[in-house]
């Protein structure tokens, strides 16, 4: 039994079965309960070492899901763990719930997860389903909390006609999709995450459980408890969308500095940033890898905390590359790097490192390919200024849809295709409009002949010479409104400019069939 | 780079140094150029000399003096050499607005030159303002014989944008064979100083397509005005190339010019149209002889 000091004495603040069987409650007084139970054995609470049990449960929970989060408010504590799309790698919902209950236990510990759509739900579900269990919940031997409440935000795809509610053995709930409002009905208002006093108001105006509260108009109970019950309520419903404060992986290489006087110049900055660089290079030296994703955070001396993060195009150990690159970070920050009362401190921390793959320098042979070194470094600084994909490359694509048979990708992921390919056949132009433009005025032989004249962009062209048709097939496999058959045409006009026009369909098809410029050649 | 602290230590070195290279120029005549044409010696010390000058101001950073060839002989005698000269920056302008797919076309098709002449990749800023005429397409580039697969397209926001990834690109280590930039706002002169610097201390061409209204000076070594002109038919009628009106309005030691440039689609290189009569006739008083020198 644990216990900490409260109003009027200590009171007890966790209890193991044994105490609980006894008739013993969290939030007894300590002396109160010595008078029931002759010997009991009693400790003082430590809510740190509860916290730091709670966050080691969470790190190994990310073996579940990426999004962890802690949910840390005294005895309710618990974690909550967005299962969205990771739970048929364990055999689906029943399949990952039985598993980390299982796992759980094996510790020790005593979970009840619990699995909706909402956040809210399952926290609710996870500790107010069985009646017999309302009230005061009965804790582990350990000192730590061990509630798990597993939640998912969206609807996993199951059968229809499952079960209202799905019970695997002892204490594991799974909510099906869109049921919450039916289950949490008959819950009592605990459920609903609220703080004491908005619990024990609505207790006196004699509210017991969360049906009654839902068939009450909103408005008179924003007024009286303004807008956290109906938050808390939303969220729990799903009306309202719940941010959940993901717990983060330690970051595998971390270097920080303290200042012995705060800086605040960029220079600055920058200059401390290349000696915490330098600092952690021979750590990534000897692993054999390159920073991919690089986070720096500046401590302010009043507390704040700025944090930048930074993506590479290729892993690399280069200090004064990504040094620049931070350099050019600063001065695109929108407000500017904010240093009103300097900063004391610094860390800089690698999350994501990527193996450095060494390759062989030529010997004075020319490559195929003939990229530099140079050139990952520089997509780096012109992503950083221009935008993430602002540096392309273009490759072929299996297709005869013009638009579909070249790809532009950003650089940083496509590697130079091979354009040694076979070309299609008939003209191309080196310039593609997207989407095509729409023509007017197009005066053409019916059904299957060459434009005569066409207005494109407000300018009135007569046709000099025409080439085609060259007729493309839709694909059928891609149905759509354009799924049309086009016939591609070379024209030239009177002044000497070449354009690639098609018509989608055919005269035949009513409406007439429209004329694009697809394309222009130099 | 600091320009403006470069341009004092330049200036003073430079006028040094062209005192001493026109002195030994001068003195020691170098032997004729092979243009097969022979000279009398003074054209030749005129020769030596232009070549001492355009070494001055092309080499004063340590690059080598290269050129990137167009295959055109007779284009290339109103060059400063045998063909375009790298590390420069070259200025490409539509004769008109719906002229700007004639002048792409002829930045791509030199870039297509440089690519196979030179090694690493090409680059082609775009601000997005100037892609008015669609983006690039890899198909159609083939035609031009200009491999996709070495192109690197770098889109940014403005022109504002596009003139600072340009000079980025041209300070940076990456080796590119070719840059090419296309951008709609005006390039001042400071602007272009600053890219003719950058380009020269790379060594690699630069070519600058800009709008047909602009106007004011720039520091590039060439520009070239370009017109689309009707397209060189096969014998059966067929398209068989593209042409140009192409002027060489300026051209630092170098002549100004005017041709009807062609792109063989099959041979893959540039050629000198012919003027056919009718053509000829049909083009109207006002052009009479397009090879005729300005």
């Amino acid at each position: 039994m644990l216990v900490a000091s409260g109003t009027g004495g200590a009171r007890l603040v966790a209890l193991n079965a044994a105490a609980w069987r006894c008739g013993l409650a969290v939030g007894d007084l300590l002396s109160n309960a010595r008078s029931k139970v002759l010997d009991l054995q009693v400790r003082d609470a430590d809510p740190a070492a509860d916290s730091d049990a709670l966050r080691r449960l969470a790190l190994w929970c990310l073996r579940y899901t990426p999004v962890v989060a802690p949910w840390e408010t005294g005895e309710a504590s618990g974690l909550f763990l967005d299962i969205t799309g990771c739970a048929h790698l364990f055999g689906g919902e029943d399949g990952l719930l039985a598993d980390l209950a299982t796992r759980l236990r094996r510790f020790g510990l005593n979970p009840r997860p619990a699995v909706a759509d909402t956040a809210g739900a399952a926290w609710a579900v996870a500790r107010f389903t069985s009646p017999t269990q309302w009230g005061r919940w009965p804790k582990a031997g350990g000192g730590s909390d061990e509630m798990s409440v597993t939640e998912t935000t969206s609807a996993p795809l199951r059968p229809c006609g499952a079960p209202p509610q799905l019970s695997l053995g002892r204490d594991i709930h799974i909510i099906p999709p869109d049921q919450q409002q039916h289950t949490l009905r008959d819950l009592p208002l605990a459920a609903l995450r609220l703080d004491a006093s908005t619990q024990a108001v609505l207790c006196r105006l004699g509210f017991r459980r969360i049906g009654e509260l839902m068939r009450q108009p909103r408005a008179p109970l924003a007024a009286r408890f303004g807008a956290s019950l109906l938050l808390r309520l939303d969220q729990a419903l799903g009306r309202e969308a719940e941010l959940l404060s993901p717990l983060e992986p330690p970051p595998s290489y971390r270097t920080h500095a303290v200042f012995a006087e705060a800086i605040s110049l960029q220079a600055h900055v920058v200059e401390a940033t290349t000696r915490l660089l330098r600092r952690l290079m021979p750590d990534l030296a000897r692993d054999g890898v390159g920073i991919r994703i690089l986070r720096l955070l500046l401590f302010r001396l009043d507390g704040e905390v700025q944090a930048l993060q930074l993506g590479l195009a290729a892993p690399s150990r280069d200090v004064a590359h990504v040094a620049r690159l931070i350099a050019m970070r600063l001065e695109r920050l929108p407000m500017g790097l904010a240093a009103d009362f300097g900063f004391e401190a610094a860390a800089l921390h690698v999350t994501a490192a990527e193996r450095i793959v060494q390759r062989q320098a030529s010997l004075g042979i020319a490559d195929e390919a003939g990229e530099a070194a140079g050139l990952a470094p520089l997509i780096d600084r012109l992503e950083h200024r221009l935008g993430a994909g602002a540096v392309r490359r273009l490759q072929p694509q299996q297709s005869h849809i013009p638009e579909r048979a070249v790809v532009a990708r950003a650089a940083a992921e496509a590697p130079a295709a091979d354009w040694r390919i076979e070309a299609p056949f008939g003209m191309r132009p080196p310039l593609l409009l997207a989407p095509p433009e729409k023509t007017d005025d197009v005066l053409a032989s019916v059904p299957e002949g060459p434009p005569r004249r066409f207005r494109w962009r407000g300018v009135l062209h007569e046709v000099a010479h025409a080439e085609g048709p060259e007729r493309i097939a839709p694909e059928w496999w891609r149905p759509g409104p354009d799924a049309t058959e086009r016939d591609y045409y070379v024209v030239e006009d009177t002044a000497g400019r070449r354009f690639w026009l098609f018509r989608a369909g055919h005269y035949d098809a009513t409406p007439t069939p429209p004329w694009f410029v697809h394309g222009v050649f130099p | 780079m600091q320009p403006d602290r470069n341009s004092n230590v330049f200036s003073l070195l430079r006028t040094a140094r062209v005192h001493a290279r026109i002195g030994a120029a001068l003195h020691s005549v170098p032997s004729n150029c092979g243009r097969g044409r022979p000279r009398s010696e003074n054209e030749d010390k005129v020769a030596a000399l232009r070549q001492a000058v355009a070494q001055l101001e092309n080499t004063w950073l340590g690059a080598p003096p290269a050129y990137l060839s167009l295959g055109l002989p007779d284009l290339h005698e109103h060059l400063p050499g045998p063909g375009l000269p790298c590390g420069a920056l070259h200025e490409v302008i539509a004769a008109m607005h719906a002229d700007t797919p004639a002048a792409t076309g002829f930045t791509l098709a030199v870039m297509a030159c440089a690519l196979r002449a030179r090694r690493g990749p090409a680059m082609l800023v775009v601000s997005r303002q100037a892609a008015d005429f669609g983006t690039p397409y890899g198909h159609g580039l083939r035609a031009l014989s200009l491999d996709a697969g070495r192109l690197l397209l770098v889109e940014a926001r403005s022109g504002k944008d596009a003139l600072w990834a340009l000079e980025e690109i041209l300070r940076s280590d990456a080796g590119a064979a070719v840059v090419a930039g296309v951008v709609e706002t005006d390039l001042d002169l400071t602007m272009s100083r600053r890219l003719n610097l950058a380009t020269a201390a790379a060594g690699t061409p630069l070519l600058m397509l800009r709008p047909p209204a602009a106007t004011g000076i720039s520091a590039a070594t060439t520009r070239w005005r370009i017109a689309a002109a009707p397209a060189r038919r096969d014998r059966f009628g067929a398209i068989a190339g593209t042409r140009w009106q192409v002027a060489l309005e300026r051209c630092r030691n170098g002549r100004a010019g005017q041709w009807e440039l062609e792109w063989d689609h099959v041979a893959h290189r540039f050629g000198v149209a012919e003027v056919v009569a009718d053509r000829a006739s049909a083009a109207g008083p006002e052009r009479p002889n397009l090879r005729r020198a300005v």
